[in-house]
């Protein structure tokens, strides 16, 4: 099958002349050639969300039902996008403070629909928080602590700084 | 798994989308949002030598207004920008919910309106992994001569599992295809086939473009059944419309789906309704003319008499909706 030439930016280091095939999907190409494997790959079908990601308007798309090629010149941002080399990302730190991991296999997958959410609705409803999770699945911990983390990533420096007794 | 071998394309205008469709459109799949595609194609259920990747044409990207009231919506908009969109909110409520209405928001956010009322009929002896298909026949979806689901039958009756359309049939929406130097306008309602395998009009050659909806005062509504809410296929999904206020309707139309391989209008309990208006004793009747309309009912998705007792359920639910509205 036919090699492309392709150029994507990822977390804001572009990838140039990655070398992918008409049959991988944007996933494929995450964890194999550029080796972020942060993104898990879950049930493929579009039911768990676990491979999600941000596109560069910020939505949750899904990488694994998406071809790379389509995704040429564009810009994505992964889990690894979200903490810069010193500090987490507020909604990394809520899910931290919550407990809302257990096992982490979907955590990746949550947290950038979360995060996809909480772009457009910094205080986001419950309603608009079970509309953006529904895609997006855990099997271990349930949802309650994510929908915690979630509607608390506002104001977490406060909270952790409150629990912490300062 | 990966994705099979095949070819992928992708066309940046309309001209270029509908020369390539002339040129291979048997041989190709078109991929707007490529959420339902990706899927099948991964299941080897289809297996294009060509995905057409048309994500990127803008002529099909905008939604304008007309001047009779109406919105001309091209088909390539994302679910997720028209459920956003205020003049849809404001002019056609029942649509907007049955946009919401489809699967989750992962997959709203790249999914797009043609891909939704292109949607390929399903079925859970096809739309499974090839290894368990195997263990079955071939059957009228994987070159065979036989439907699993009834046996006896000379058709296909996988689900026609789409939302959006029933709405855009009570709203009188209307098509544009397009295919190379030429292009047809076809009624949403004549756009569908009883057949699982054929089940719309649209030709290889040919792209849905553009939806066309006339003005509407009316009252309407959109309700779904689904195992859930967040991100589920229908179970039973009904539109239902219906002009004046209170218990009087001049005018009512009524559209079951994901039952049967189209959307099923009910022409009688609409009637019924028309005649003597939307109280609760037209109410009951009407819920008992459903079941005659229905045709063959399959246990594809759900039980047969399940499916029959969920379209009572919609048309009673939708009915008294519009009442209260």
């Amino acid at each position: 099958m036919a090699k492309h030439l392709i150029s994507l930016t990822i977390n804001g280091d572009t990838y140039e002349d990655l070398v992918v095939s008409d049959n991988q999907t944007l996933l494929d190409v995450i964890r194999g050639e550029v080796g972020l494997k942060g993104t898990k790959r879950g049930c493929t079908t579009g039911a768990c969300g676990v491979c999600t990601v941000n596109d560069a308007n910020g939505d949750a798309i899904l990488s694994c039902m998406t071809h790379v090629l389509e995704w040429d010149g564009e810009a994505i941002t992964t889990i690894e996008g979200l903490a810069d080399t010193s500090d987490l990302d507020a909604i990394q730190k809520a899910f931290v403070h919550y407990g809302a991991v257990q096992c982490g296999s979907c955590t990746p997958g949550v947290i950038m629909s979360a995060k996809a959410l909480l772009n457009t609705h910094p205080q986001p409803t419950e309603e608009q928080i079970n509309e953006a999770m529904a895609g997006v699945l855990c099997r271990c911990t349930g949802h309650v602590k994510v929908k915690e983390a979630i509607r608390n990533a506002h104001r977490i420096e406060e909270v952790v700084s409150h629990a912490a007794g300062d | 798994m990966l994705l099979p071998d095949h070819q992928y394309v992708r066309v940046d205008s309309l001209k270029d989308c509908l020369k390539s469709l002339r040129e291979n459109g048997e041989r190709t799949h078109v991929v707007a949002g490529g959420t339902d595609v990706i899927f099948n194609m991964r299941l080897r259920l289809f297996q294009p030598d060509i995905a057409l990747s048309i994500r990127r044409i803008a002529e099909i990207k905008q939604v304008e207004e007309l001047a009779d009231g109406g919105l001309r919506i091209g088909a390539g908009c994302r679910l997720v920008d028209l459920a956003e969109n205020a003049l849809i909110n404001e002019r056609y409520p029942a649509f907007a919910d049955s946009i919401r209405a489809v699967a989750s928001s992962h997959i709203r956010n790249i999914a797009t309106l043609g891909g939704n009322i292109c949607l390929k009929t399903r079925c859970w002896y096809t739309n499974n992994s090839e290894q368990w298909r195997q263990g079955v026949k071939e059957c009228f979806k994987t070159d065979g001569d036989l439907c699993h689901v009834i046996k006896s039958s000379s058709l296909c009756h996988a689900i026609n599992n789409a939302d959006t359309p029933l709405p855009l049939i009570v709203l009188g929406a209307v098509l544009t295809l397009q295919r190379e130097g030429e292009s047809r306008d076809v009624p949403i309602a004549d756009f569908y086939q009883k057949d699982g395998m054929d089940h719309t009009v649209l030709k290889a050659d040919e792209l849905v473009t553009h939806v066309t909806l006339p003005p509407c005062a009316d009252r309407t509504v959109f309700l779904k059944i689904a195992a859930r809410k967040g991100m589920d296929f229908s179970q039973a999904a009904i539109a239902a419309r219906a002009s004046g206020t209170g218990t009087k309707a001049g005018e009512v139309s009524l559209v079951l789906g994901s039952i049967s391989m189209a959307p099923i209008v009910l022409h009688e309990p609409a009637r019924l309704i028309a005649e003597q208006g939307i109280t609760d004793a037209a109410i009951e009747q009407a819920e008992e003319k459903v079941r005659a309309e229905l045709g063959e009912l399959t246990s594809l998705y759900a039980r047969a008499g399940y499916k029959a007792h969920l379209a009572k359920v919609l048309v009673r639910r939708a009915l008294k909706a519009l009442r209260e509205m």
